[in-house]
């Protein structure tokens, strides 16, 4: 008996010898295998435009925006030291620092107060995320009325409380901040939503037990709700830094990039560049850079930020 | 738990990264599907390229426009009337968008049997058409069948035809006139019958013109809209070139000359009434500066000829229209022509390329003419069509319409009011419009023009390269 276990044994290990590796990517072989469909779609519709992507960047295009002149890192060089771009990757990251924050502080304070148990609290629940419903054209629209230099209805305001108007949309030093109130507007509903889920799916019995300790309101959110809550904001919070990145239908609606290209966002930059003045070379190179700063900001955020979020 | 948690999320991040790629890549991503679809064309259209409809026995021709609103029915109408007058050929009118819109889609079809027969493209996208190889220039067929052009209007012919060939068929044409308000005249005191019409004279009435009310500004005298067409107009009417090589027109065009003495006076002239407080600044789209006209912000500015009549009507005070100011150091050379024109394919059937030429033929009689000047307020091409009933009425009810029509048949025939060829126009009038917008924050004039120079410079020079 216990020499055919032996023999047994003896027989696995030269058959392991034999076959290692085929074995041994058993594993990797069956995932393979089961990703495959998707690899064959992100081939299709997200490798293969990113390496024609990059390809492009490294040359000049003609009329019908086939490469044609091989220019190397040309146009990267450009990009670098040319002033539109370096204020457009200023305008994007002021844009991103005035938007982010202030629309999730915003967001987790209305998701607090729809979290009350009130008569009626459904109703502002839906009001407070009906933004989530409007689609960028028709919000930027509205708000193009409401900032109107000469009819709009946020300067009669200000004029019948005896202020000065604001030119919202003309002044560059007012525009992206505009830019940026519509997209906070816009965004709160998504964000409120998301916020709210979250905060419903804390255990009630933790607040019990608070409750039971004798602690109040804000030292339960501090300790309970927000820590709690992190996985969320931590969602929420990636995903409107890439949608800020990504800005782009406010921009073409509101101010088309100017004034004095104050509100040229990156994503703007690169349509402009590429559907307006057919350069697909130096978009192409814009489009990667773009890739680049968001990739490199959600590794960090991976890194840094994860490490404050808490898993139940 | 937890780490199912962290990997759900990891996923949710990769697949929003993933998304963001597609995003921007999205731009290439139509690019390579358009030169795929160019060379499957060949094979898989060869079969229905014979668009000849067996059941009706007519053929069918495609017209890509970029007409909305009362222009695209008004189009629509007459491509209708156009079908019903005769029994060989049918227009299907498909609109495109945008002008820019619809030059993006042409190029990944132009030069296959794919692409439309007729293609409406603005008057920037001139030197790029004629450049493109996709098209058939319509003097051909002036030539093949002895068509006579010199009823057509001789002003806007002169802007479509380059080295003695008309390229394309003028269609939608517009110049820029100045609008002002004849109830803010007269309460100032100045003659509400005659408009300044100098760069100076622009500035005194400015000066009188504006309203302040504390600190604020309720009117102020004159608007320009930060839109690079303005611009070339005020330097063409002093004479001045946007580009060298005569606008473009002897030899390819290599170097801007807009920042030269001409177009310091255009910018000096804005950067004075700014700095004044007289010049109203309303951005970058038409529809505010014509409100903040007509709700009395400010009391003169430019338009296109093709806003006039709209104006007018809604306007609640008496308007009145003028040429374009022009500089009292140089001559009056009048306005170049704006709008677009019809293009016509190379490469498809034959038979489409009569169907469209038989359009573009009717297009130019007096009755389309008049139907299309009145409905729209573009100008007649042919200048027939204002003898026409219809166009009659209409100018008795605005006489101010004639205005237009005057300042456009005044202009002395010089390669500046013809216009400048450039295959980069669409990114060199941004780069104005940006040192517009520079100007008004305060850059010098002559700095803020020599950037967009500069920069203009810099794109031609590119564009040569990567068409070598």
């Amino acid at each position: 008996m216990k020499s055919q276990v032996e023999l047994n044994g003896m027989l696995d290990n030269v058959v392991k010898k034999k076959k290692g590796i085929w074995q041994q990517s058993l594993n990797w072989r069956t995932a393979l295998l089961y990703l495959l469909p998707s690899l064959i779609l992100f081939s299709v519709f997200l490798f293969y435009p990113m390496g024609k992507t990059l390809y492009l960047s490294f040359f000049l295009t003609d009329r019908q925006g086939e490469a044609n002149v091989f220019v190397g890192l040309e146009n990267y060089l450009y990009l670098l030291e040319s002033e539109a771009f370096l204020k457009s990757i200023k305008a994007t990251i002021l844009f991103v620092l005035y938007t982010v924050p202030t629309g999730i502080i915003i967001s987790l304070f209305l998701a607090l107060l729809a979290n009350e148990k009130l008569k009626g609290i459904g109703f502002f629940r839906t009001i407070f995320a009906s933004t989530m419903g409007i689609s960028v054209a028709a919000s930027s629209v509205v708000w193009l009325f409401l900032f109107h230099p000469s009819v709009g209805f946020l300067n009669k305001i200000i004029a019948s409380l005896g202020g000065q108007g604001v030119d919202w949309l003309l002044d560059p030093k007012w525009a992206l901040l505009s830019v940026s109130i519509t997209t906070i507007w816009m965004n709160i509903g998504f964000t409120f939503l998301i916020i709210l889920g979250g905060i419903q799916n804390i255990d009630e019995h933790l607040y019990e037990s608070a409750k039971i300790d004798g602690a109040g309101y804000f030292y339960q959110l501090r300790r309970i709700t927000i820590p709690m809550l992190s996985p969320t904001l931590f969602f929420v919070i990636t995903v409107s830094l890439i949608n800020a990145f990504q800005t782009f239908g406010q921009v073409d609606i509101l101010t088309q990039g100017g004034p004095s290209e104050s509100t040229n966002l990156i994503v703007y930059s690169i349509y402009r560049e590429a559907f307006v003045n057919y350069q697909f070379g130096t978009a192409s190179a814009q489009s990667i850079f773009l890739f680049l700063c968001i990739l490199v900001v959600t590794i960090l955020q991976f890194k840094f930020g994860e490490k404050k979020v808490h898993y139940q | 738990m937890k780490t199912n948690n962290k990997l759900l999320v990891l996923f949710a991040m990769m697949a929003l990264l993933l998304i963001v790629t597609a995003c921007s890549n999205s731009a290439n991503g139509e690019e390579t599907e358009s030169t795929e679809k160019t060379d499957t064309t060949d094979a898989s259209s060869s079969s229905q390229d014979d668009s000849t409809d067996n059941s009706t026995g007519k053929t069918e021709a495609v017209f890509w426009h970029a007409m909305s609103g009362a222009g695209q029915e008004s189009l629509e109408q007459i491509v209708h009337n156009f079908n019903e007058s005769q029994d060989k050929y049918t227009i299907t009118p498909e609109f495109q968008g945008s002008y820019e819109e619809a030059l993006t889609k042409f190029r990944s079809v132009g030069g296959t049997n794919d692409a439309p027969a007729i293609i409406q493209t603005f008057e920037v996208g001139t030197k790029y058409m004629i450049d493109s190889g996709f098209i058939q220039p319509v003097q051909t067929f002036i030539d093949e069948e002895g068509y006579d052009v010199s009823k057509l209007e001789k002003n806007i012919l002169n802007y479509y035809t380059v080295d003695d060939k008309l390229y394309s068929m003028p269609f939608n044409s517009s110049t820029p006139v100045m609008l002002y308000n004849k109830d803010a005249f007269k309460e100032v005191g100045l003659d509400p019958e005659k408009a300044p019409q100098t760069f100076a004279e622009i500035k005194e009435a400015a000066e009188k013109l504006t309203k302040k009310n504390g600190g604020a500004t309720e009117r102020y005298g004159f608007s320009i809209l930060n839109y690079g067409w303005f611009f070339e107009e005020l330097v063409a009417t002093q004479g001045g070139m946007y580009v060298n090589n005569e606008n473009g027109r002897s030899d390819n065009a290599t170097e801007a000359t807009f920042n030269g003495e001409e177009g310091l006076r255009v910018f000096e002239m804005i950067n004075d009434m700014n700095k004044a407080g007289t010049y109203g600044n309303f951005g970058s789209n038409w529809d505010d500066i014509r409100a903040a006209f007509q709700t009395g912000k400010t009391a003169m500015y430019l338009d296109s000829s093709a806003g006039v009549a709209n104006t007018i009507e809604t306007a609640p005070f008496d308007v009145g229209v003028a040429y374009i100011p022009y500089s009292e150091e140089a001559e009056r050379h009048g306005v170049i022509i704006g709008g677009a024109s019809l293009w016509m394919s190379k490469g498809i059937n034959e038979e489409k390329q009569k169907a469209a030429w038989e359009f573009m033929k009717y297009l130019q009689t007096p009755e389309s003419q008049a139907k299309w000047h009145v409905d729209t307020g573009y100008f007649a091409i042919n200048p027939a069509a204002y003898e026409e009933d219809l166009v009659k009425e209409k100018w008795e009810k605005y006489p101010e319409l004639k205005v237009t029509v005057e300042q456009l048949q005044a202009t002395k025939p010089s390669p500046a009011t013809q216009g400048a060829l450039i295959s980069v126009f669409p990114e060199s009038r941004q780069q104005v419009v940006t040192s517009m917008e520079n100007l008004l924050q305060g850059t010098d004039p002559q700095e803020a023009l020599d950037r967009a120079a500069k920069e203009t410079n810099r794109v031609m020079e590119q564009a040569a390269r990567a068409n070598q």
